[in-house]
């Protein structure tokens, strides 16, 4: 019982935040046909915010993830306007997924060495978001700052759900993904469109910056690891789908919870890959995936 | 009357392969225009290059006098010049209702989508009935409706209909085309219609083209072109087919 109480709740968190992180590329990879390779360094990004703002100037924590959100946002609005607006509409000229993946790279390559620039390659101690443990059950406990993780990521999460279904520039968004032509000749403005996309997938990640930032530290390579497992938990779900992303990433939360309770952490990551390997074998296109479609 | 288009020695198609070419049309406020022709001629393609969806290579398009060709379709689709596209142009996995909502995504119309949710529903009683099924469960003649419904989403100045009785059944063609009859007979919007033969359009058509190779060879009324044999027998085998 004790155990399964722990992985549950390992599971639960793991989950959230690969959610808030994954959920970003998914979104972009619906709406633009790009892998976002800038993504990794929305959530560094975040955690050198959230450094910046609490420990250099403590300023509160939730003004500290308000200003992730706005900050982050920002700055995959520009990456849009940089790496991928210039290649829109020649995508007979150029392979545009190949193109703008590599586009996207650079740009992340930029924003780490800048971080490196500015912070030097050291770690720095983001504080936690709050304080304190929460005892579950016989000596299995939870920080509140994990709790709040998976708390936040799940609102956010919720959100964009709601956003994408209820508000116009939502719907609008689905519809770029599933017919460009037809929402153009709905007098939908792409080129207003997509930045918004990229802010908006960024901010979440930088967001989950914040936190990661807290439980591991905010470096100049803080988004690579992130950015790895959000590529597997997008390419698990299934390339685009939201709801495949969400099934993933609580497949892996719960995998690796599984794993590292059941078999110690060195064998964590060698059993994940193996299963997600395995899960990919059988279903190519990932749990939700179907080969060329549009599915946000 | 004055033209709401007019299209002046037009030339467009795709990468290197001209579809259509020098066509010049006109087309008056409040008229309906149908466009007639064999497939593969370049109908489409006509389409789009008035809304902008491709960029013609040659010519002039002006709407109510103001150039509008070489500009972006979302630019193009906000001055009101509404593309119901062949093939529908639903958004598959969104719900009819959610359809129906980005017909009026467009500036202020966003602001009075309730209204006129309720009058698309008002006027098409079985789009109503499927508002909250996602549009890739839909029939052709069920999608057929969506899509003319979410282009009476907002106000247009220019409807252009692509072959609405594509792929239909004969009970769903008299569904669509009873629909696009009340809009020949209550829009002010001026309309063009494209299909591929003279079946359908009687009492719909102001003016009759017939498009072959890219440019409009004959002009008349529907009674005119539907009576000269040349004409039916030449592209529009058709007509004369009892039942079709």
């Amino acid at each position: 019982m004790t155990e399964i109480v722990a992985i549950i709740a390992n599971a639960v968190v793991y989950g959230s935040i690969y959610g808030l992180v994954a959920i970003g590329m998914t979104l972009i990879y619906g709406t633009l046909r790009i892998l976002d390779m800038s993504q990794g360094s929305m959530v560094m990004v975040g955690g050198y915010v959230g450094w910046w703002a609490m420990a250099t100037h403590g300023i509160n924590p939730a003004l500290a993830l308000v200003l992730a959100f706005v900050f982050t946002f920002g700055l995959g609005t520009v990456t849009e306007l940089v790496s991928v607006q210039p290649l829109i509409g020649r995508q007979k000229s150029v392979d545009f997924e190949m193109v703008t993946f590599i586009t996207t790279f650079a740009v992340a390559i930029f924003l780490t060495n800048v971080a490196l620039q500015h912070f030097g390659p050291f770690q720095q101690n983001v504080p936690s978001i709050v304080g304190g443990n929460l005892e579950l059950y016989n000596r299995v406990s939870i920080s509140y700052h994990e709790l709040t993780m998976a708390g936040i990521s799940v609102v956010l999460m919720s959100g964009l759900g709601l956003f994408l279904a209820r508000t116009r520039w939502g719907l609008a968004i689905r519809a770029v993904a599933q017919d460009l032509d037809a929402a153009r000749s709905l007098a939908v403005p792409v080129t207003r469109l997509y930045p918004l996309t990229m802010g908006l997938a960024s901010a979440l990640a930088g967001v989950g910056g914040v936190f990661l930032g807290a439980l591991y530290f905010a470096s100049p390579t803080a988004g690579d690891l992130p950015l790895l497992q959000a590529l597997i938990v997008v390419v698990l779900g299934g390339l685009g789908s939201l709801s495949g992303t969400l099934y993933a990433a609580y497949l892996v939360g719960l995998m690796q919870a599984f794993c590292e309770v059941e078999f110690g952490t060195t064998w964590t990551l060698p059993i994940l890959y193996t299963a997600i390997l395995v899960i990919l074998i059988v279903r190519p296109n990932g749990l939700k995936g179907s080969p060329s479609e549009a599915r946000l | 009357m004055s033209a709401t288009l007019e299209v002046h020695g037009l030339a467009a198609g795709y990468d290197q392969s001209i579809v259509v070419r020098d066509l010049d049309l006109v087309v008056e406020a409040g008229s309906t225009v149908v466009v007639i022709g064999p497939n593969g001629h370049g109908k489409t393609t006509l389409l789009r290059a008035i809304s902008g969806l491709i960029k013609p290579a040659r010519g002039e398009v002006l709407l109510d006098g103001e150039r509008i060709d070489g500009r972006p379709a979302e630019r193009i689709s906000a001055m009101g010049v509404v593309h119901v596209m062949q093939g529908d142009g639903l958004f598959a996995d969104m719900t009819v209702e959610e359809n129906l909502l980005m017909g009026a995504f467009h500036g202020a119309s966003w602001r009075h989508r309730g209204t006129a949710l309720k009058r698309v529903y008002h006027e098409l009683p079985v789009v109503e009935e499927k508002r909250a099924q996602k549009a890739r469960t839909l029939s052709g003649g069920e999608r057929r409706l969506v899509g003319l419904g979410r282009g009476m989403m907002r106000p247009a100045r220019l409807l252009l209909i692509d072959e609405p009785s594509l792929g239909l059944a004969p009970v769903a063609i008299e569904a669509v085309y009873a629909v696009i009859r009340r809009l020949h007979d209550e829009s002010e919007a001026a309309i063009i219609l494209i299909e591929e033969n003279f079946t359908h359009i009687e009492g719909v058509a102001d003016l009759v083209h017939i498009l072959e190779a890219g440019s409009l060879v004959r002009s008349g009324s529907y009674a005119e072109l539907s009576q000269d044999r040349t004409v039916v027998e030449t592209y529009l085998g058709s007509i004369a087919e009892p039942g079709a």
